[in-house]
């Protein structure tokens, strides 16, 4: 068994920090940024933007704009997106300089709303001109809220995709599912808010975190990648002895995730493993192996893996993917692939776990034959040893990892740029939110057949409403 | 009456546990005696994941079959099933000595073990090895090789396996009755003895058990076993899937199941509900019938919809002559013949165990196949008549007897 020392991981204090800024805009999003904080995040910056002055006042954010000091006057948008839009012009001098350094934007919005609606969409076009990844995580309003709100967010839903990279979408119909039907609605709301903060963590962390085998932007976009997309998104952590599967079944248990069911329809996954310098690369080995159970044959593994010393004895898994919600996706296939060959070659690099083998020989025997000396001090024999590290797993660096140095800056867009045109076509529709209970089966042996438990009731597993 | 004509049938099923009490008459027909049952827990997916209440509950149908039957049970016959079996089909060949040109009875020995000789999972057993068809020098549909002249004997077997700790499991649990245990059965060959007629597995036949926490088949095609095994799924995920769509508790459901339920689609007025009463009579909740019957009928279409597709696998399907047979306790849902119809293509009957004497009532009873069936199995296997493609297929269980106690 190779143990993976923490010697890999020390390339990170070498590298200068992304430039991240989460950005929540309207009533909603101050609540999710609230969220955020209060799980703590290191090394972001926080913008709360609102029309409200008296949200804007209470939120914690370290910084604020106020949109439309003289169109609203410190009011609300009134639901009317055409006010949010108005008042957000109106201030774009200050979101502009909010934004200016960014390299990376979060963007939490609740649409449906008039602020979200009618800013987000110019704020993620205003992120992107700054050069910045723009991820937006978007929730869509209730049905009973109205049509008309409905479509406002529908319309709000289509003009992010345009500008952003990416897009995640909640729906806040299904999250009425996480929860417990007696729980109170703080409960639902601070559910949905838990699992936008738990979104926005893992994928910062996917990217801050130098990785043995690192994901990349590109690998992101990938996963979401999907006609009329449904996405996927699971994060789970456990310590122990046998926390390499306590983690994964915690990541399948998410609401988002239908307890890894919907897997076996993806087409892209991507997995990130991270753990503290005790992770071995069995544990390793026998997590992915027990996912492999619940993907297809075909499915592409997006791997990445990570030693963050932090994390001591505990291990995290987080997976991304999106599932077609029709099976039109068929359709699209061969554009899909040719269009992400270029990543392709670094990704089939890093399908398995294997690799991490792959990297760490050529590694060593820079380490062993060209230059002992650098064994006598550990620190200096960690930085060669990263940059030797990085060609090897890549023949091209992941458009991510320019963007530690500020003059390439502008360019990593570019290799990421075509997979923005593609993703507003590829609508994503919601993350689906289910109780995952097997009632009177919770403790006896899964039954699963072709990726599905059987034990799930079959028309929760289809999605067939049930009065 | 003779100890040696009483055979006694043992399935602890994941919703009852059914002691069936028969007795072999010499013109080889069978007759009830008694039967008893008792309500299983402790079971899940057909197998015994509490030992002690399972314990207690088969003491209680034990204790209730002898006294209906008015008989002392000494030893059992177990019928087992469970997500773990699984089978496949080998071929066995034995090139005979070449001082010898008459085939005997150790030849279609060998060529048995040497069928056995395909590696399966280290922790599994052979629990079945079944004749299917003995090929003489390449010539084809031989029933009884032994006399016959020739130089190569080959034959083709069904064989079924499973884990071997998860039967013994099964098998300790009885003897701390303590009773003894003659073998053990894989459920659905037991039921098909008495499910299906000898002219319905010659003409081919699929049987389908659906039972309380497993739905178990076997097919038949010229009178031989062709494929079985046994998917997790049973009455209890329905009885699960309503108590958890409508809310209500276990017992409610399964009662609503079984009364109400049906898998047809459609046919119900709109708006039309069963009340649901509550413990002291008055009405509780009204709850919608299609409703109810849209969940009973996406599961069992599921269900059904796997097996179909487990069975095409092999091409066996398209040689069944005589329909589908569907036994066990689900078979008593209503419209079940029509959805497997409509699913499989073919007729499908409801069918209960035939060709029995005694108790009826017992016989006509869906539920009680597999014990009746493993009375039967036991008789064909006990009086060891040549006829019958399991003439001689007397086994004993060394690795069960010997070692563990």
């Amino acid at each position: 068994m190779i143990e993976l020392n923490r010697n890999y991981n020390l390339g990170q204090t070498d590298r200068e920090p992304v430039k991240i800024k989460i950005v929540g805009i309207g009533g909603a999003g101050s609540n999710a940024l609230d969220r955020i904080v209060l799980d703590g995040i290191e090394s972001a910056e926080i913008v709360a933007i609102n029309t409200d002055v008296q949200s804007l006042t209470s939120s914690v954010a370290t910084q604020k704009v106020q949109l439309g000091r003289s169109a609203t006057r410190g009011l609300g948008a009134g639901g009317d997106p055409e006010v949010g839009l108005a008042a957000a012009e109106e201030a774009v001098d200050e979101i502009r300089q909010v934004l200016e350094g960014a390299e990376m934007v979060f963007i939490c919005v609740g649409l449906g709303g008039g602020t979200g609606s009618g800013s987000a969409p110019m704020i993620a076009n205003i992120a992107k001109e700054h050069g910045a990844l723009t991820i937006v995580i978007a929730t869509m309003p209730f049905a009973f809220e109205g049509r008309r709100r409905g479509q406002q967010a529908d319309d709000a839903l289509a003009a992010l995709q345009e500008a952003a990279d990416a897009v995640i979408c909640f729906e806040n119909d299904k999250m009425g599912d996480a929860v417990a039907p007696h729980a109170g609605v703080h409960q639902a709301f601070a559910a949905a808010d838990q699992t936008i903060s738990q979104s926005v963590r893992a994928i910062f962390d996917l990217f801050t975190r130098q990785g043995i085998i690192s994901i990349g932007f590109d690998d992101l976009v990938t996963a979401l990648r999907n006609n009329n997309a449904r996405c996927l998104f699971g994060y789970g952590e456990a310590d122990g002895d046998n926390r390499s599967h306590e983690s994964l079944e915690r990541a399948l248990k998410n609401p988002l995730m239908n307890r890894g069911r919907m897997l076996a329809e993806t087409h892209n996954l991507l997995v990130n493993v991270v753990g503290g310098t005790s992770m071995t690369l069995n544990e390793v080995q026998i997590l992915m192996e027990e996912l492999g159970r619940h993907v297809s044959d075909s499915t592409r593994i997006l791997f990445g893996t990570a030693v963050d010393p932090r994390l001591a004895g505990r291990m995290c898994v987080t997976l991304v993917s999106s599932v077609a919600a029709d099976d039109a996706a068929t359709g699209k296939e061969p554009v899909k692939l040719n269009y992400i060959a270029p990543p392709r070659t670094h990704t089939e690099l890093k399908a398995q776990p294997a690799p991490v083998e792959k990297t760490s020989k050529p590694k060593r025997k820079v380490e062993a034959g060209d230059q002992k000396p650098l064994l006598a001090s550990q620190d200096e024999e960690e930085k060669p040893a990263a940059e030797v590290e990085l060609p090897v797993v890549r023949p091209k660096p992941a458009p991510i990892k320019p963007l530690g140095v500020k003059p390439p800056a502008p360019e990593p867009p570019a290799p990421a740029a075509p997979p923005v045109a593609k993703v507003p076509q590829e609508r994503q529709e919601s993350l689906a939110f289910e109780p995952l209970n097997r009632g009177r089966f919770e403790k006896s042996e899964p039954t699963i057949v072709n990726g599905q438990d059987l034990d799930v009731p079959t028309f929760m597993r289809r999605n067939i409403k049930i009065k | 009456m003779g100890r040696d004509n009483i055979i006694v049938g043992l399935e602890i099923g994941t919703s009852k546990i059914c002691v069936v009490v028969g007795e072999s008459k010499p013109d080889g027909s069978v007759k009830i005696l008694g039967v008893g049952q008792a309500p299983s827990r402790g079971v899940r997916k057909g197998e015994i994941v509490d030992f002690d209440t399972a314990g207690k509950c088969v003491r209680e149908a034990i204790a209730d079959a002898e006294e209906k039957s008015d008989v002392m049970i000494e030893s059992v016959y177990v019928g087992i099933t469970g997500s773990h079996i699984s089978s496949f089909n080998n071929r066995g060949v034995v090139q005979l000595p070449e001082d010898q040109d008459e085939i005997g009875e150790e030849d279609c020995e060998n060529v048995r073990t040497n069928a056995k000789e395909v590696s399966i999972p280290s922790q599994n057993f052979f629990l079945h090895t079944i004749l299917q068809h003995y090929y003489v020098d390449g010539q084809d549909g031989v029933l009884n090789p032994v006399g016959m002249m020739g130089g190569k004997l080959e034959a083709d077997f069904h064989v079924i396996h499973g884990i071997g700790n998860r039967v013994k499991n099964a098998i300790r649990c009885i003897r701390e009755i303590p009773l003894e245990v003659e073998d053990v059965v894989f459920n659905p060959l037991a039921a098909a003895q008495v499910v299906l007629t000898a002219n319905q597995k010659n003409q081919g036949a699929l049987m389908i058990d659906i039972g309380g926490g497993t739905t178990d088949f076997i097919l038949y095609v010229d009178g031989a076993v062709k494929q079985s095994g046994v998917l997790a799924v049973g009455g209890d995920h329905i009885t699960n899937d309503i108590s958890m769509g409508l809310r209500i508790p276990m017992a409610k459901a399964e009662k609503l199941k079984v009364e109400e339920g049906s898998v047809i689609l459609g046919n119900c007025l709109p708006g039309e509900t069963v009340s649901l009463k509550d413990e002291s009579g008055f009405a509780g909740k009204e709850i919608e019938r299609e409703t109810l019957n849209t969940i009973i009928h996406m599961r069992m279409r599921e269900s059904l919809e796997l097996l179909k597709r487990e069975l095409d696998r092999e091409a066996f399907i398209d040689f069944i002559g005589a329909g589908i047979f569907i036994t066990g306790g689900c078979s008593l849902l209503k419209g079940i013949d029509h959805l497997a119809g409509e699913i499989f293509g073919m007729p499908v009957h409801v069918a209960h165990a035939q060709s029995m004497s005694g108790l009826t009532s017992a016989v006509e009873n869906p539920q009680l196949a597999t014990a009746i069936g493993l009375i039967k199995y036991a008789q064909a296997v006990e009086t060891d008549r040549p006829a019958g493609w399991f003439g001689k297929f007397k086994r004993k269980l060394p690795m069960f007897f010997g070692g563990q106690r």
